[in-house]
């Protein structure tokens, strides 16, 4: 019976229109935030797995010495997958040319994660397995600068081997010091027959694992008893490459569109259950007196909101899927297979906003919808007292929990919270104080006086639709900027002629000749950069708890490199006795403060300095950048070779080989590729945002328009008596233009400083570059406040002057 | 001559079929005069007063209210002659309820920008009783209270005539009783012509002329 009766007045609700805005709203919400997180979800699976790829397993040990392998092997781990691999650099000759090139010997378990994809004279295709003895396999580049076709000879130390095939591509591409030059892959069986590795050569020894979470965690605690200096321990983590940089921050932005669409929607939602609770007063009040009890009313009203959310849930999960699928085929030519299908936490996180939703925005309306009294039927002026701050209370805590899901950051929901709060009191406290105390009269000798009172008469009522039409036009202001100014910042961070060629091992010999022949085809280079490895000591290097333990690649300059800036200290100067300079996050992690004495080991010289400075690094502009930077004075006397970076234009490609030729021992290599796929997913990422920010723009035209719809209803019946008592049409028009131009122009300004607010927070905290000050913002908000408030009004308007006084005899 | 009504005939569609709500309705009213209409429910009073008090447009018929053709007047002309000669009390009042008593009352003096709306509605309020209440906001007052106060707006408006739609019909006797007295007493000090919708025979048997409507046609 409840259940037939709350259907039926589901279906009469659903026809009447009252919970169109509503129903729209919260399908919007869905839609938003479901393929946003059913995209991202993939996106991060698909990340993750080509991490994992990237690095080659779940944990790699990288060493100097072999000697870890025997103890490994002595360890009983349970379901390891276990791999050697060995790395160095090596000149190969073919019959006519010689090359410099980065070998990796790879043992039969190769590769752990992921396949290789080979070409040979029967064309393309894919390998899970290593070399066979006495083949090498070889990346096209070095295959051109050796001039070799399959089947060829090719000479490594003592040994001869068969070219078998090209690399296109290989999984595990983060593989050490060494993976700068041309590749080659080799069978690790076959290294000792080249001779070339001798005590005190150049090598180093990559051990990856692979297995189950838990037990990864137990060889990491075993290696971590048995790591020596220089050894190092990685792990799957966050990709820092640029690439995963890059769809970080994009996820950055999808999540700030997702919690703004929420919030508006919340909102539109609030106002909607709030009408549809007045609209409901003298239904309840009438099934009360009819001997309904209050749970079953509750429980009708409960059924009819579960339709409601079903209903909701239903289009707005199948509109997300149909929307996370187009960014997928947007995105699609970056991923070469089919992407990770998501997993649950999507459509828990999506549920959860519903359920949010319900609990905080619509349920405390209806619970106090229940607890009217009958009396409401026989005196239609029984007060409805509507219990304010209760259901403010749930709103706020229901608001505070939604920040807290999509952030997940405790003091950040924090700060936005209290900010959009103090932000709202500022408002309404200002309004209060703008407007003044009521006057006696409605005013309506003139179509402003009439809208100024007007405009007192509701402060409160007002308050609210200002503080919705803020929060809306704060938002989408919010969204737009993001969209123009961030994004087109993040876009130009690539310029065109960003440098696409590193050139690394460049010898003091040949860094004037080469300088000199970039000059001469006119290609501009980055400066070139001395580097050495070198392990830092805090202190005293006698002391175990200060020692540093990691090799860094050093540098030293007298000049800042550009996009650096110092945090804290001061850049070298002629003047002073200088010393180094670190970069931020080394500062931080290795606690090393200004003035810390610090000890650089170069090879067996022990350089004594002090931290003069620590600096901002930008990672992201394709030069060669540095954790640690020395002032020239220092390094003397340490030998070194030379880093740089240019760009060679497309038309010029050519001039990278014949570098090449020239400076045999200087290796070169391409991140064109790189490049231009950032770019891609930049281009992307901005095209599914802008479809983003159009879907929450429409959020917040809703929430303004239900805001508005809220406050006509109130007017309908008022301008209905005026028009009785003979008040002409242009006064009710003109004076509520009046009052929501004004409204509007409110709002907008405020809507303005909440936006310049946000984005300040947004540009500082969540992208952590410096804040910039827009000021377009200042004229588009009080102008879409006037013109969106305005227009919305004037549509609203003819159904108030439509408004016939003869409606008032026919009660 | 206050009212001249000639043949009037009012006709609704709802959706194929035509109702026919009203027909051949002719009579007239002296100025100072009052009239009151009765009849069964459904008859079609309030929209004879509705038509009458220009709230509305008969399909056709003449209407000539103190001397201007109603029905040639289009929508914004008929609300400059509500505020001119026009009152109105509804049946279910029809106060605002964002409004106090004296804010209701003055209403009318605001709309027409007269000098001094809140000496001129303090009077009527007075005059009604309420003056101790002209602060208190249409949900502070009892349903008679609130009536007076629909009356003392239409007075108010210094009205040529007063409209008033069973201005007893949500009232016990005794309330009751005091708004007819309320509406005669008025009506005979600032002589204006009053119409009267009204089930109450006693209320009905005070006025100068009566008409009996059935079916939308006057009946003896
Ligand atoms: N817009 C309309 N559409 C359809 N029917 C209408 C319309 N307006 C009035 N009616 C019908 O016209 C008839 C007369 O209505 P009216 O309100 O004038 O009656 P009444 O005599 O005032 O009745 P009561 O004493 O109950 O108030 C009724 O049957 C009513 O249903
Ligand atoms: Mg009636």
């Amino acid at each position: 019976m409840l259940f037939n009766l709350s259907f039926k007045i589901f279906q009469r609700e659903l026809r009447s229109g009252y919970l169109t805005s509503m129903l729209v709203s919260l399908v919007l919400a869905i839609t938003i935030v479901s393929g946003i997180s059913l995209f991202t979800d993939r996106l991060e699976k698909a990340l993750s797995a080509e991490t994992e790829e990237f690095l080659g397993g779940n944990l790699k040990f990288e060493s100097n010495q072999n000697t870890a392998k025997s103890k490994i092997q002595r360890q009983d781990f349970q379901d390891i997958d276990f791999m050697e691999m060995v790395l160095f650099a090596s000149v190969i000759f073919s019959e006519e040319e010689m090359q410099l090139s980065s070998v990796k010997a790879v043992d039969n378990a190769y590769p752990l994660i992921g396949e290789l994809e080979l070409k040979d004279k029967s064309g393309k295709f894919l390998s899970k397995e290593s070399p066979e003895l006495g083949t090498v396999w070889m990346d096209a580049r070095l295959q051109n600068l050796l001039n070799l076709s399959y089947g060829d000879k090719i000479f490594l130390g003592d040994s001869e081997f068969i070219f078998a095939a090209t690399i296109l591509y290989e999984p595990d591409r983060a593989s050490g010091n060494f993976a700068f030059a041309p590749k080659t892959i080799m069978n690790f069986e076959d290294v000792d027959s080249t001779n070339i590795i001798q005590p005190g050569s150049r090598v180093e020894y990559n051990y990856l694992f692979k297995g189950p979470e838990d037990e990864i965690v137990n060889v990491r605690n075993y290696l971590e008893t048995i790591k020596e200096n220089g050894d190092d321990i990685e792990v799957l983590s966050e990709d820092s490459s640029s690439l995963g940089r890059t769809i970080d921050r994009s996820e950055n932005f999808f999540l700030l569109g997702g919690l703004i669409a929420v919030l508006l929607s919340a909102c539109t939602v609030g106002i909607a259950s709030q009408r549809f609770t007045r609209r409901h007063v003298s239904y309840v009040a009438m099934l009360k007196t009819l001997g309904m009890k209050t749970t079953q009313i509750r429980t009708m009203y409960f059924l009819l909101f579960l339709f409601m959310t079903f209903l909701t849930l239903l289009f707005g999960l199948i509109l997300g899927w149909t929307l996370q699928s187009q960014f997928i085929n947007l995105m699609s030519s970056y991923f070469p297979t089919e992407l990770p299908s998501p997993g649950y936490y999507p459509i828990l996180i999506t549920c959860l906003t519903v359920l949010i939703c319900q609990f905080g925005f619509i349920y405390p309306h209806i619970t106090k919808l229940i607890t009217i009294s009958p009396m409401r039927v026989l005196k239609d002026d029984v007060s409805f007292d509507y219990g304010f701050i209760p259901v403010l209370l749930m709103g706020l805590a229901a608001f505070f929990l939604l920040l807290y899901l999509y952030t997940n950051q405790l003091t950040l929901s924090l700060i936005i919270f209290f900010g959009v709060i103090g932000f709202s009191a500022l408002g309404i406290g200002s309004i209060y104080l703008l407007l003044g105390k009521n006057k006696t009269g409605l005013g309506a000798s003139s179509p402003i006086l009439l809208a100024l009172s007007e405009l007192r008469r509701r402060k409160f009522g007002n308050s609210f639709q200002i503080f919705a039409f803020t929060i809306a036009i704060g938002l989408t202001l919010i969204t737009f900027s993001a969209s123009q100014n961030l994004l087109g910042s993040w876009q130009t961070s690539i310029p065109e002629d960003s440098p696409n060629n590193f050139a690394i091992n460049i010898t003091p010999q040949d860094k004037e000749n080469m300088q000199s022949f970039l000059q001469e085809n006119d290609i501009k280079s980055k400066p070139f950069y001395p580097v050495t490895n070198a392990i830092i000591f805090k202190k005293d290097e006698q002391n175990e708890d200060d020692k540093i333990d990691r090799n860094f690649n050093i540098t030293w300059i007298e000049e800042l490199p550009e996009q650096n800036d110092i945090l804290k200290g001061e850049w070298f100067d002629k003047n002073l006795n200088n010393g180094i300079s670190v970069s931020d996050d080394i500062s931080e992690r290795y606690k090393l403060e200004i003035g810390d004495e610090v000890f650089i080991k170069v090879g067996e010289e022990v350089i004594k300095s002090y931290v003069q400075s620590t600096r901002t690094v930008n990672w992201d502009n394709f030069s060669p950048n540095f954790f640690i930077i020395g002032h020239p004075s220092l390094f003397k006397d340490i030998s070194s070779t030379y880093i740089t970076s240019f760009y060679i234009p497309s038309d010029k490609q050519y001039l990278a080989a014949d570098l090449m030729r020239e400076f045999r021992t200087v290796s070169v290599f391409s991140i064109e590729e790189l490049i231009e796929q950032i770019k891609e997913i930049i281009e992307q990422v901005t095209q599914a945002l802008n479809s983003i920010l159009l879907l929450t723009s429409l959020s917040a035209l809703f929430l303004a328009f239900s805001a508005l719809q809220d406050g006509f209803s109130v007017r309908k019946h008022q301008s209905a008596v005026l028009r009785t008592l003979g008040a002409s049409n242009s006064l009710i028009k003109q004076s509520t233009l009046f009052e929501f131009t004004l409204l509007g122009l409110i709002s907008g300004t405020l809507g303005a400083l909440v936006a310049y607010a946000g984005i300040y927070f947004i540009e500082t905290r969540v992208f952590e570059t410096t804040a910039s000050f827009y000021p377009e913002i200042s004229i588009m908000g009080p102008l879409l406040g006037i013109i969106v408030v305005s227009s919305l009004c004037y549509y609203l308007i003819s159904g108030i002057t439509r408004q016939s006084p003869k409606k008032l005899l026919m009660q | 001559m206050i009212l001249e009504v000639n043949k009037l005939r009012k006709e609704v569609s709802s959706g194929e079929s035509k109702l026919v709500i009203l027909d051949d309705v002719s009579f007239n009213l002296l100025e100072g005069q009052s009239l009151a209409i009765t009849g069964p429910s459904g008859s079609g009073k309030s929209t004879l007063l509705g038509l009458l008090a220009g709230l509305d447009t008969a399909t056709s018929g003449e209407i000539y209210l103190n001397g201007e053709a109603l029905h040639e007047l289009d929508e914004e002309q008929r609300a400059l002659l509500r505020k001119e000669k026009v009152g109105f009390v509804f049946q279910s009042f029809e106060l605002l309820p964002s409004l106090t008593a004296l804010e209701n009352v003055m209403l009318p003096s605001e709309l027409k920008a007269e000098d001094e709306p809140e000496e001129r509605a303090k009077y009527f309020l007075d005059r009604v009783g309420l003056n101790e209440r002209k602060h208190h906001y249409p949900n502070q007052l009892s349903g008679g209270e609130q009536q007076r106060v629909a009356i003392a707006r239409a007075f108010a408006c210094s009205a040529k005539i007063l409209f008033a739609d069973e201005p007893t019909g949500n009232l016990d006797p005794k309330n009751g009783e005091i708004v007819s007295d309320l509406l005669f007493e008025v009506n005979s000090e600032t002589d204006n012509a009053l119409v009267v919708v009204t089930h109450d025979h006693d209320l009905a048997d005070r006025c100068d002329k009566k008409i009996n409507l059935k079916l939308g046609k006057i009946v003896e």
